[in-house]
């Protein structure tokens, strides 16, 4: 396929020709880097070609690569730092929001065989007793139409079964994206809280609006997406394991255009999502959290941060916010105060899961999951964090709650601050009383914390576990030292000859 | 039975003097819970309003189903002593009332962990031996339990009535059994020197061994008979009872009492003489339905029947007859009033074991003097079930204070550490309760030396816990329980419906309560894991989640899993090398095998983390042949930085060493939970750093370079010496007749099994085999072994070892290859190893 409909250069040139834009950053991929020169110059080309009429002044078309998160994400910080005003993202995308700067998308157009893809595609159709809904991968969007039309042939070429065929196509939502739209996250394009979402203005209140990872599609009032069976044409990438975990209780099967063979057996994925659960009760047991920004771009990054650190603190844990890049695990080892980390990032990079890091990386809907009380693990998956800022759970504090159960330590657990919460509360006039009562214990210093769940604070972590503390921090003697009078003079006066 | 009133029983629970805890156990089939019944049925405690309407002995249907108790149970009993009977006795006491609280435990092994929960609130215990059978192994392992905990042991040989009815032994012969069976018993205790203790070796002479047939609720300590003849002969009943046992004979003829068999033919031993023979006699005459013989000689004993009893024939009449002249509740109960100590002899000793602080604080102080005016000291050893489904009682022992409705406690759990937060609630005792039979009983208060039963504070503890007063903040715990069996057995549940998951939670944590060793816990892979002590734990634990805890929802249970741990069998092959991400930084390790006995030194505590480096490099100096200097170079222990594996620093001159050691320490921790094979537990494996190159510049050789190089290096030093699978293995014992040899020698043959031990018991036509059983091949061992042998052989499972899987994991196609894809497949695991070369560099 060639470089022009390839890149949609035709279609790139007239939107930043249509909006004037004067400095556009071209953000590529690693994988499609080796293509940036030509894009540009091509751009570049067509840009002059239309530029008879008007304005004597270039525009300017840099080429940005090696995004710092994930390059699915618009990096709008890269960009900023040649004051470019609109971004042109290549390759795979998550379509996450931006908040500063507007963009356009170019998915891209990978090879796929129409024909046998609507044959497949029919098969199952006529196979399935559930009604089909068709998701894909942004690469394939433009093979879509066409493969709709070979459909309709098909159906009209087999005329044995009458009935309509129940076979629904989700819609990409935009190609282009203005911050300005989306800035306030409360009315975020994507609203998905248990497939229910705010309805998008559309007049009839009862439809149900679904969106994920750029696709949208709307259902019929009394539908849930569980009665459908999810086709997802594509490969096994970020994009289809984000749909996997967020549609757990639908059926799926994946039909892998490059391989020509439909991909029935999804239990790897479902096994994901089991691991995913194991890591929301492993984080319950940590008393040190640690933020990780994986993100400057998606809309509401900072919103959601604040929001985890607010409801860190609420659960008595202790958070720190750390910006690293992307994280990998030689990073996070340099934290091996953190029990867990909450990474806050783009749907599609939000699950870091390998053996190789120390602590477990979680995602901000498991961390709500993990730090607030009462909330239960249902199935429900949310993987985009803009849906959660809607959602923020409202904490009730019952006076006879139960503590809380570890499956990790088999017992009993609670969490230090609640119950200190409530002996304060218990009574006032004591409160000064036990205040100097704490302040007056002495602490046992040789005392060495146990496991490593106890430390509540970073400080109290590097006190209680580390047995090397520095050079010179160990003299116990912490008074300054006595003042000496040197001796003054010359040799008689110091005395050890008279 | 007794019918009492709350306020009545709550009066006998303030005489401090007159209260036994004690609990009964013995082998499984041994005949405890029958003995139990025999007691209760005639001095249980029930409430008088309920009285006529109450069975004590079935609390669970599935108990009588399968004839075997499963969870212990309490029962309060009440007996008043004559004046007379009680002139002997020396010790303190209040009046004549006696309040018994007494627990049956399970005699299966699978349940041990119950009998240990009741040994922690009683002081006493009644050893049932069945007369036949002998000293069998769960004897032995509860036996040392009781004593481990300092409880006072009597015995009871019991299944008198198979002597008389089934094998009509004569009574030398019988004699002999008993007197084996008494010594098995005293060679366990004999181990157990304990000056505070004083000697807990049981003797008949002594009255601390009684002699039952609990199906027929008679029995009799040789006290009875002497009392009976010391009048006839003259002598005190101290002597007579002497007389009554060992190489004492008797001849009618002379009348003389001899120390040696003087060869005539009337000459027996005392006895033989006057106590088997009139009561082989009594039954004898009995079942021939002599009564016309039988009358006179009941008279002569002073046992009067009633009329309507008189018409009894054969068994029935023998039953009551005997039931008659030898009470068994009056023969136990009053054995277990004079030789077992109440709470405030026992608690005088029993503070060592018992609290884990200084013990001339006030707290241990008032758990010595059982001081009801002191500070609450409180142990709650198990949770039961509430009629209220999914609520729990917390039962226990008040060892000092009181406790009462209403009172706020400090609620310390095992985790507690004094002067920390961790595990510690305080919260209020809604209600506090006593069992009057089957019926609860709300109570004010409960003073020191008795079990209660709480209310409200099932959300708070898990399976055990400490109580105190608020404001006592300076108390310790008291010691956790020891368990003698662990959880070896797991399965993995889910639930049929995904949504059904917050269910199986709810449930799963209510069944952690239930039972004090069952253990819930979740897999890396997410799955929710339980794990008990063998098969039918397993089953009983499950039975219980599914009908009782889950609410109706369904589950999915996976097939029984075991976990495995990997070790190495020889030193590494060569000095392995891994370099940090940044490439600055170089680890050099050895892996070898621990000592042998080393591993376990470590799982039983005697070497630790928290010990004197000064005893730890003596213990391994001395025992393990370790040099001195390089046993206190241990870094650290792991994984939990309590087990069976270590990392010894062997380096010379390093610079910056001690710096990377927090960060070699957590790669190690986290490596030997996650071994290279299978990411299963290491154990007994000794990494032994050589050597490390680092950068000079600090920051380049923080943890995030030096974690994962530790953790890679490990596993490098790890394959590279020669790694192996460890599997669990179980301790069989089975007694059999010798028919069922055969098909017990095939079945163990089939199941990789091999007998160590077979052994006649003298003067049976039974054999005991001993045998090892890999864990793994356990499941379904009971029934296949009773269906090789047509059910007369009936195994009993304890985890024994870790054995060392001989086939080689690396080489393709092995056992162990296999067994580790296996493993890994099930862990969502790569199925392939990860290969050396991807942990070990090169320079």
């Amino acid at each position: 396929m060639d470089l022009e409909s390839n890149y949609e250069i035709a279609r790139t040139a007239s939107f930043i020709r249509s909006r004037n834009f004067t400095r556009v950053a071209l953000q590529f991929p690693d994988e499609l880097l080796k293509d940036s020169t030509r894009v540009a110059r091509a751009l570049r080309d067509k840009l002059r070609s239309s530029e008879d009429n008007a304005s004597d002044k270039d525009i300017g078309l840099y080429v940005m690569a090696d995004t710092a998160y994930g390059s699915c994400c618009v990096d709008e910080v890269g960009a900023s730092h040649m004051t470019a005003d609109c971004v042109i993202h290549y390759g795979h995308t998550c379509l996450s929001p931006t908040s500063t700067l507007p963009a356009l998308f170019v998915f891209g157009k990978a090879p796929i065989s129409v024909s046998d893809c609507a044959e497949n595609l029919y098969n199952q159709v006529s196979t399935c007793a559930k009604p089909v809904m068709v998701l894909f991968g942004l690469e394939y969007a433009h093979a879509i139409h066409d493969i709709k039309a070979a459909l309709d042939i098909e159906s009209s070429r087999s005329q044995g079964s009458t009935s309509r065929l129940e076979l629904y196509f989700a819609d990409v939502i935009c190609s282009v994206m203005t911050p300005s739209e989306n800035s306030k996250p409360s009315n975020g394009n994507v609203g998905l809280d248990d497939g229910l979402s705010a309805n998008q203005g559309s007049g009839n209140a009862i439809d149900t609006r679904y969106s994920i990872g750029g696709l949208s599609w709307i259902l019929a009032e009394g539908h849930t997406i569980q009665e459908y069976l999810l086709y997802w044409v594509g490969a096994d990438n970020a994009a289809f394991a984000n749909a996997v975990l967020t549609f757990n209780g639908c059926e799926i099967v994946r039909y892998d255009a490059a391989e020509n063979v439909l991909v029935t057996d999804v239990s790897h994925q479902r096994r994901i999502l089991k691991r995913r659960y194991y890591l929301v009760e492993k984080a319950k047991d940590a008393n040190i959290i640690g933020i990780l920004v994986g993100t400057l771009g998606v809309a509401g990054y900072l919103h959601m941060i604040h929001q985890m650190k607010e409801l860190i603190t609420r659960a008595g844990k202790k958070a720190y916010t750390l910006v690293m890049g992307r994280p990998n695990p030689a990073k996070l080892a340099n934290f091996p105060e953190c029990d867990v980390f909450i990474y806050v990032s783009c749907a599609q990079t939000a699950l870091l899961d390998s053996k190789e890091f120390l602590a477990p990386v979680i995602t901000p809907f498991e961390a709500m999951l993990a730090f607030s009380r009462g909330s239960q693990w249902t199935g429900a998956y949310v993987m985009e964090f803009q849906s959660l800022m809607t959602s923020f759970p409202v904490e009730v504090k019952g006076q006879l709650e139960e503590a809380r159960f570890s499956f990790l330590q088999g017992g009993y657990v609670e969490d230090f601050d609640s119950e200190e919460i409530t002996e304060e509360n218990g009574d006032g006039t004591l409160a000064l009383v036990k205040a100097t009562e704490k302040a007056l214990r002495v602490v046992d210093n040789d005392h060495q914390l146990v496991t490593k769940g106890s430390a509540k604070s970073g400080a109290e972590y590097f006190a209680a576990h580390r047995s090397y503390h520095g050079l010179g921090i160990e003299s116990n003697n912490s008074l300054p030292e006595p003042f000496l009078i040197e001796p003054t003079g010359i040799f008689g006066g110091v005395g050890w000859d008279g | 039975m007794v019918k009492f009133t709350a306020d009545e029983l709550r009066r006998i629970m303030d005489y401090k003097h007159n209260i036994r805890n004690m609990s009964v156990i013995a082998h499984v089939d041994h005949g405890k819970s029958t003995l139990t019944d025999s007691l209760v049925a005639a001095a249980g405690i029930i409430a008088q309003e309920v009285a006529g309407d109450v069975r004590m002995t079935d609390t669970r249907a599935d108990e009588a189903e399968r004839g075997i108790t499963i969870k212990s149970t309490g029962i309060s009993l009440y007996y008043e002593m004559t004046d007379e009977s009680l002139k002997a006795f020396k010790g303190e006491r209040n009046g004549n009332e006696y309040l018994i609280n007494l627990i049956d435990s399970p005699g299966h092994v699978d349940f041990s962990s119950e009998v240990t929960a009741a040994l922690r609130i009683t002081d006493g215990a009644l050893v049932v031996v069945d007369c036949v059978e002998g000293v069998c192994v769960q004897t032995e392992t509860v036996l040392r339990q009781a004593l481990g905990e300092r409880i006072r042991p009597v015995l009871t040989v019991n299944k008198m009535d198979r002597c008389f009815l089934e094998l009509q032994v004569d009574g030398e012969e019988a004699y002999q059994t008993f007197q084996r069976v008494i010594e098995n018993a005293n060679v366990i205790m004999a181990t157990y020197e304990d000056p505070l203790l004083g000697d807990v070796m049981v003797y008949p002479e002594k009255g601390t061994v009684a002699f039952s047939a609990g199906l027929h609720g008679w029995a009799f300590t040789l006290t009875n008979f002497a009392k009976m003849y010391a009048s006839k002969f003259g002598v005190d009943e101290s002597k007579m009872m002497e007389r009554l046992w060992g190489e004492n004979y008797f001849d009618p003829a002379t009348k003389k009492w001899t120390t040696k068999n003087s060869g005539s033919a009337t000459c027996k031993r005392g006895f033989v003489q006057f106590c088997y023979e009139p009561i082989k006699q009594i039954i004898n005459t009995c079942m021939n339905d002599q009564k016309d013989k039988l009358w006179p000689m009941l008279q002569k004993l002073g046992v009067t029947m009633k009329s309507d009893e008189k018409e009894l024939m054969g068994k029935a009449l023998m039953k009551r007859v005997m039931q008659t002249w030898l009470p068994a509740s009056s023969a136990l109960l009053e054995m277990m009033i004079f030789h077992l100590p109440s709470p405030s002899t026992a608690q005088r000793y029993r503070v060592e074991n018992l609290y884990e602080g200084p013990l001339d604080d006030q707290y241990a102080n008032a758990i010595r003097n059982c001081d009801p005016e002191g500070p609450l000291m409180l142990y709650v050893s198990k949770m039961i079930p509430a009629s209220d489904k999914g609520r729990f009682f917390a039962f226990g022992r008040v060892f000092a204070g009181k406790v009462s409705t209403g009172l706020k406690v400090r609620i310390m759990g095992p985790n507690y550490v004094p002067g920390e937060k961790k595990d510690l609630y305080v919260k209020s005792v809604q209600r506090t309760v006593i069992w009057m039979g089957k019926k609860q009983e709300t109570v004010e208060d409960v003073p020191c030396g008795n079990t209660v039963a709480l209310v409200g504070l099932d959300q708070y503890i898990t399976k055990n816990a400490t109580l105190t007063n608020e404001k006592e903040v300076d108390a310790h715990p008291i010691r956790a329980m020891k368990f003698s069996v662990s959880p070896v057995v797991r399965v993995a549940v889910q639930c049929k419906v995904a949504s059904d998951l917050p269910k199986l939670v709810e449930g799963l944590k209510r069944l952690a309560k239930s039972d004090p060793m069952v253990v819930c816990s979740i897999e890396e892979s997410g799955e929710h894991i339980i794990a008990g002590a063998g098969e039918l734990h397993l089953e009983i634990c499950l039975k219980d989640l599914v009908d009782d805890f889950m609410g109706g929802a369904e589950i999915i249970k996976s097939d029984p899993v075991v976990s495995f741990r990997e070790t190495v069998l020889e030193k590494s092959s060569r000095t392995v090398m891994s370099k940090s991400p940044n490439k600055h930084n170089r680890l050099y390790m050895e892996a070898r095998p621990l000592e042998e006995g080393l591993a376990e030194a470590i799982d039983d505590g005697r070497i630790g983390p928290r010990d004197d480096p000064k005893v730890r490099s003596k213990i391994l100096s001395e025992e393990f042949g370790w040099d001195k200097d390089l046993a206190k170079k241990i870094w650290c222990f792991g994984p939990e930085t309590t087990g069976p594996n270590m990392v010894v620093d062997m380096c010379k001159g390093v610079q910056y060493l001690n710096e990377i050691k927090d960060s070699v320490v957590a790669g190690f921790q986290w490596a030997s939970k996650e071994g290279a094979l299978s990411e299963e537990n290491m154990r007994g494996i000794c990494f032994e750093v050589c050597d490390v190159v680092l950068h000079a510049d600090a920051i380049h050789r923080g943890g995030g370079q030096v974690i994962p190089t530790a953790r890679r290096v490990i596993y490098a030093s790890q394959l590279t010496a020669k790694p192996r699978l460890l599997e669990p293995v179980y301790l069989v014992e089975i007694q059999a007749p010798e028919q069922a040899l055969g098909g017990i020698y095939s079945v163990l043959n089939q199941k990789r099994g091999h007998v160590f031990e077979e052994m006649q018991r003298p003067g049976t036509p039974l054999y005991n085999i001993k045998a090892y059983l890999p864990v793994i091949e356990s499941f379904g061992f009971s029934s296949t072994l009773r269906a090789a042998t047509s059910g007369q052989a009936f195994p009993q499972c304890v985890f024994d070892h870790w054995d060392m899987m001989m086939s080689d994991p690396l080489e393709a196609g092995s056992q162990a290859a296999i067994l580790v894809s296996d493993i890994r497949k099930r862990k969502g695991l790569k199925e392939q190893m990860t290969p050396l070369s991807e942990y070990e560099d090169k320079l």
